[in-house]
């Protein structure tokens, strides 16, 4: 039932989703949100004046552009009067900013709010070793000539034993002499110690998820990611990043889906994070990845008002916790409870779903437990399986295993994608978009179709 | 003391001249004199006459007073002096007043000098010219550090040199090295250069700038008068300001020669000044400047760039429209650019700079990354040369998007059209935008050549049509011509012209016709040197006499510029619309059947290389054009200059006739702005009028009986010689 009140999503750009180290290496995250966000701007030809509040989502948190919602803001030619912060809730940042700009509209605090996320992945940067740190900091209160060379000497030695431990120990491994990854650290989950993809391995090896299942789920998002770019679909959503410094370029599909992949190729990729018994691959994991997505959202009445026709109308949200050492289980606790805010839905209901690819291992042992009831008996006190996922209806056009996942920029994508294939289809009324989190939680939003 | 200007001519100008009172104040405060320039009824100071007068009569008060320091502050907003008037300049027709003029201005600056308590100038704002030369016959100088506070002499550009002591003072204040820097380019420095340099004492923050003198003028007060001279640092600059100080005039020499070519002689005679009477007596060196400046205040160069600078000051309060009419205007914030070449994304890159928001569209994202490209090498190049910083290039670049649809245009105030110069596109791609903009939106056409009223047709709204015509390459060409077509309304002629100025540009109304204003007096001038070059002469004399002239580049070298194909194209244009006077020159087309399209081809009447340096004349061009090569001493310099340039007075004569533009001032700033037409002639009619027009009417009769019908005056050119008329009256 349609109220004045209903928070509409009006319109929805993304930038090409481009692997780390390629082409967006030199853009900066607010670069790539800017460019997304100023296409929006232009696309629904938005007086950025009507704009009360932008949100956006970003994990990285670059160094030169702290509240990166702000730099974004200012650069696509938002007010400076208008407030713009940035939230962080990890791989569903963008999410979150959605769900507070949901928040904002239905309390009345705002009735335009931009919101997204943006990443670049490939600019998280190198941190310097302990020891490194620490030869600095004496340099830097060397005061008499004899301190500054034993500082000097000092710096000397510990730029030796970073040689020496790149040399000697394993590539990944930590040592107070070997610079921090700080992208690493990222995907490591400080509370429980453990790598996201191990967190992968642990659902693979409880829900019993064979290497075969996960390759051929990889397989098929690739091949359902080729099919929608090459027909266009992704091209909707999308608009071309021009690549500064030197504009001599742009970049105008995602650099992801892969038409040379088989499972042949896929079997023969080493477990990364298990060598001994896993089954997680670069293969079926979802890539390291730049990119922005962008959402226009408004209240109702004024979207009206402005002569807006939305995409959709957003339902409901919820974000719920688990173990962090099974964080890949996420959407299977959040939905339940966005569905129930929805005013009472059942997953029958949702007609597509949006369900973030972090790991094939972790999409398939979410569908296990979706289905299981027994499961949410123990998790939720239900008394019934939220229901069966239908493979026709998930991520229908490749998913992040194909297209990448910067962490900061998913949570927005979903819904843009859910919603532009909502309107596509023409006869799906309810779509869901969830997604796991590190650090041990999920996120899910319903969206309603806009006639 | 000795004095520039006699005794009695100081008391004569004194009782002929009434000292404007309310200009300058004396506030006695305790111990401290403050003199406060406040020139009633204008936004900045002017040392008129009448303030001069003033101000010598405040300092014959104080040199009689108990006071223990004078302080000189402006109570202008951001502006200390904005120099002497140039309205009297203006009027100085005979040498001796002129330097007398100066004289008296040394004069008042050396009593103050000779106060017997310390003088603390306080500047924030520009303080130039004579403002400056104030400031610098004080003891002590503070400036703020703020934006506005920027000085100088900028005397050569108006063709004097500094008259009130600006070429013994600055030297001696900061050496030879740094004040020949500010007085032979006419520069103005900001504060904190000012203070790196020696100009000022202290540099500070504007809001503090009065609690600071005031804790100066204490310690000052302590301290005594002073006289600082400048002391060299260094091995180097010690030899260079001394012994080997001839290395730094001959350099100085060299560096006006190659800027100026020889056509001003201000900066030369500047030169001249400071070398003779640099480290020598400060009286003599008086004398000197005062001679010189009564030489160089009575030249004709002077004049001409004086009434440029008139002409320019005048645009800024313009409107655009005929009477400078106003009509309520909203301003433009945003902009459309179609069309991403060269062209559009110099037009973005402009508008970009100064603050407004770009959506570029072109056909394709190539097109658009290149357009996007152009922009950002430009702001690439102001970064190097450190105009802007990394923060303001990306700030710029960040206005700047664009597309292949027409996403965001319904928010633009004002859409630029700049695509391929064809009518039936230009037309077809309008009425495809139409339904993607405003109702109001006013679309402006970068037209070289094509009409406005007929482009307009395309339009829903042809009141909003307008042509707004950048000249190549568009960050450097200051001149824009708006173009008004038949149906354009005042509100739409109004916005490009304001927007024009907003972009930094100079605009001028033109109406609508074949090649507008500055194309249509171009291309007979063009064109004649063609037929000139045809009769065998060779490429390098003609280009060469131009340049003489003071062209910025020959004529054919121009052609080469412009693009040959592209001259022969107008030229036909303007030939079916002009017939005989505008008859093309075979030999044009002969070049471009050649496939010779000059610059852009990297062949044309000169050979290019890959980057596009000129080489050298393309030895081989008479025979290509079939033409028979002859002496160049055929024609005088003269002959020549004016057998390619009076074509173009006659067409102006012409086109002042048929209104396409209202006045000669339009013409000449179209012509100095546009083509480079030289400064120091004052501009095409400025010149005409110095030779007289009834001389050029018997001149192309003359030329008309000798070179074909196409020199034929005009009745409008020949109306006004046989009425004695001039292009100014």
């Amino acid at each position: 039932m349609k109220s004045e009140n209903d928070v509409v999503i009006v319109e929805g750009v993304r930038t090409p989703f481009v692997k780390a180290g390629l082409d967006f290496k030199n853009v900066h995250a607010a670069e790539l949100g800017k460019q997304a966000l100023k296409e929006l701007i232009a696309k629904t030809n938005l007086n950025v004046k009507t704009v009360d509040e932008v949100i956006i989502g970003n994990t990285g948190t670059p160094s030169d552009a702290v509240n990166i919602s702000r730099v974004v803001a200012l650069n696509a030619g938002i007010p400076k009067e208008v407030s713009a912060y940035t939230v962080h809730r990890n791989c569903a940042s963008a999410m979150e900013s959605v769900a507070q700009g949901f928040d904002k509209i239905k309390s009345g605090m705002a009735e335009v709010v931009l919101a997204g996320g943006t990443e670049n992945m490939s600019q998280m940067p190198l941190m310097m070793s302990k020891n490194q740190v620490a030869a600095f900091e004496a340099l830097a209160g060397a005061r008499s000539g004899g301190q500054k060379l034993s500082a000097l000497a000092g710096l000397v030695g510990a730029n030796l034993n970073q040689v020496k431990d790149l040399v000697t120990t394993a590539p990944f491994s930590e040592t107070p002499n070997k610079p921090i990854i700080s992208l690493m650290q990222g995907l490591t989950d400080p509370f429980c110690g453990i790598n996201m993809g191990q967190t992968a391995e642990i659902l693979a090896k409880e829900f019993e998820i064979s290497r075969a299942q996960q390759d051929e789920f990889a397989l098929s998002s690739h091949q359902k990611a080729l099919r929608a770019g090459e027909s266009g679909i992704h091209a909707q959503e999308m608009t071309p990043v021009f690549l500064p410094p030197k504009f001599e370029k742009y970049v105008s599909a995602d650099v992801g889906p892969r038409k040379d992949i088989s499972l042949e190729k896929l079997s023969k990729l080493k477990p990364f994070f298990d060598k001994k018994f896993g089954t997680i691959t670069v293969g079926n994991s979802c890539p390291i990845t730049d990119g922005a997505a962008m959402i226009l959202m408004m209240k109702r009445a004024r979207a009206e008002a402005l002569g807006y026709k939305p995409l959709g109308v957003m339902r409901s949200y919820a974000f719920m916790g688990l173990e962090p050492e099974r964080m890949g289980l996420g959407p299977t606790l959040a939905t339940p409870v966005a569905l129930k805010r929805a005013g009472g839905m059942k997953l029958k209901d949702i007609g597509l779903i949006e369900l973030n690819e972090a790991f094939a291992a972790q999409v398939i042992a979410c569908k296990k437990a979706f289905n299981s009831k027994k499961f949410y008996e123990d998790r939720m006190g239900l008394s019934e399986a939220v229901g069966e996922i239908n493979d026709d209806i998930l991520n229908v056009n490749g998913g992040a295993i194909a297209l990448g996942h910067p962490v900061g920029a998913t949570g927005s994508r979903l819904i843009i994608t859910l919603l532009k294939e909502m309107q596509r289809r023409g006869n799906v009324q309810f779509g869901l978009a969830t997604l796991c989190i590190g650090g041990g939680q999920g996120g899910a939003v319903i969206v309603e179709r806009e006639n | 003391m000795e004095l520039s200007l006699s005794k009695e001519k100081i008391n004569n100008l004194k009782t002929k001249i009434s000292p404007h009172n309310e200009a300058v104040r004396l506030r006695p405060d305790g111990d401290i004199a403050w003199i406060e320039f406040d020139l009633p009824g204008e936004k900045v100071n002017k040392l008129t006459s009448k303030v001069l007068v003033r101000l010598l009569n405040i300092i014959e008060e104080l040199s009689q007073s108990k006071y223990k320091a004078v302080v000189l502050i402006s109570k202008k907003n951001n502006n200390f002096f904005a120099g002497a008037d140039i309205e009297e300049i203006k009027d100085l027709k005979v040498q001796q007043d002129a330097r007398d003029a100066a004289a008296f201005g040394q004069s008042i600056f050396t009593l103050l000098e000779a106060l017997p308590m310390p003088t603390i100038a306080a500047i924030n704002g520009a303080c130039v010219g004579g403002g400056c030369e104030l400031v610098l016959a004080c003891d002590y100088r503070i400036a703020t550090d703020d934006a506005s506070t920027k000085i100088g002499l900028p005397e050569v550009l108006l063709g004097i040199i500094p008259g009130f002591g600006g070429t013994q003072r600055l030297p001696r204040l900061i050496g030879l090295q740094a004040s020949l820097d500010i007085i032979l380019a006419g520069k103005t420095v900001l504060g904190t250069k000012a203070y790196k340099a020696g100009l000022v004492d202290l540099c500070v923050p504007k809001e503090l700038l009065l609690s600071e003198v005031k804790k100066f003028v204490n310690e000052v007060i302590k301290k005594g008068k002073r006289r600082k001279f400048f002391s060299a640092r260094g091995l180097a600059n010690t030899l260079l300001e001394g012994p080997l100080k001839f290395l730094i005039f001959k350099g100085a020499r060299d560096l006006v020669l190659k800027n100026t070519k020889g056509h001003y002689p201000a900066p030369l005679a500047a030169l001249d000044v400071v070398r003779k009477t640099y480290g020598k007596n400060l009286f003599k060196g008086f004398n000197l400047e005062a001679d010189v400046f009564g030489k160089m205040a009575v030249t004709e160069v002077s004049k001409n760039l004086i009434s440029l600078f008139y002409m320019t000051e005048s645009v800024k309060k313009q409107t655009g429209l005929s009477g400078n009419l106003s009509v309520d205007l909203s301003e433009v914030k945003n902009v459309g650019v179609l069309g991403a070449g060269t062209m559009g994304g110099g037009i973005a890159q402009l508008a970009a700079d100064k603050g407004m928001s770009v959506r570029v569209k072109d056909v394709s994202l190539d097109a658009i990354t290149k357009g996007l490209k152009t922009a950002n090498d430009l702001f690439s190049k102001d970064l190097k040369r450190k105009k802007i910083t990394k923060y303001d290039l990306s700030r710029k670049m960040s206005l700047i998007s664009g597309g292949v649809d027409y996403a965001g245009f319904k928010e633009l105030d004002v859409i630029i059209e700049a695509i391929v110069e064809d009518m039936n596109i230009k037309k077809k791609v309008l009425s495809e935008m139409a339904s993607f903009c405003k109702a109001d939106a006013i679309v402006a056409s970068n037209t070289s050549s094509l009409s406005i009223t007929e482009m307009s047709t395309a339009w829903p709204n042809r009141e909003n049509f307008v042509g707004m015509h950048f000249f190549n390459p568009v960050n450097k060409m200051p001149l824009i011509e708006v173009i008004r077509g038949t149906h354009t309304s005042d509100k739409a002629c109004a916005t490009i012209f304001a927007l024009s100025k907003k972009m930094g540009k100079t605009p001028i109304v033109v109406k609508d016709g074949p090649g507008f204003l500055v194309n249509r007096l171009l291309l007979p001038y063009l064109n004649e040197a063609c037929y000139v070059f045809a009769e065998g002469l060779s490429v390098e004399y003609i280009d060469k006499t131009l340049l003489k002239f003071g062209m910025p580049m020959g004529p054919l070298h121009l052609i080469d510029e412009v693009g040959i194909d592209v001259a022969a194209k107008v030229a036909k244009i303007l030939y079916s619309a002009f017939g005989v006077r505008a008859e093309p020159a075979s030999v044009m087309s002969k070049i471009v059947e050649a496939k010779k399209l000059g610059k852009k081809n990297n062949s044309g009447f000169y050979i290019y290389d890959s980057a596009g340096k000129k080489l050298n004349v393309d030895g081989n061009i008479h025979n290509i054009c079939g033409v028979q090569k002859t002496l160049d001493n055929k024609y005088k310099p003269e002959e020549l200059v004016h057998r390619v340039l009076f074509p173009m007075v006659n067409e102006a004569a012409l086109c002042l006739e048929e209104k396409i533009v209202e006045t000669a001032q339009d013409v000449d700033l179209g012509m100095i702005m546009g083509t480079g037409f030289p400064p120091f002639r004052g501009g095409l009619l400025k010149w005409a009028d110095s030779l007289g027009v009834s001389k050029i009417v018997d001149d192309l009769e003359e030329m008309a009986v000798k070179f074909g019908p196409r020199f034929k005056p005009s009745g409008a050119i020949f109306n006004m010689a046989r009425s004695g008329k001039k292009f100014y009256q």
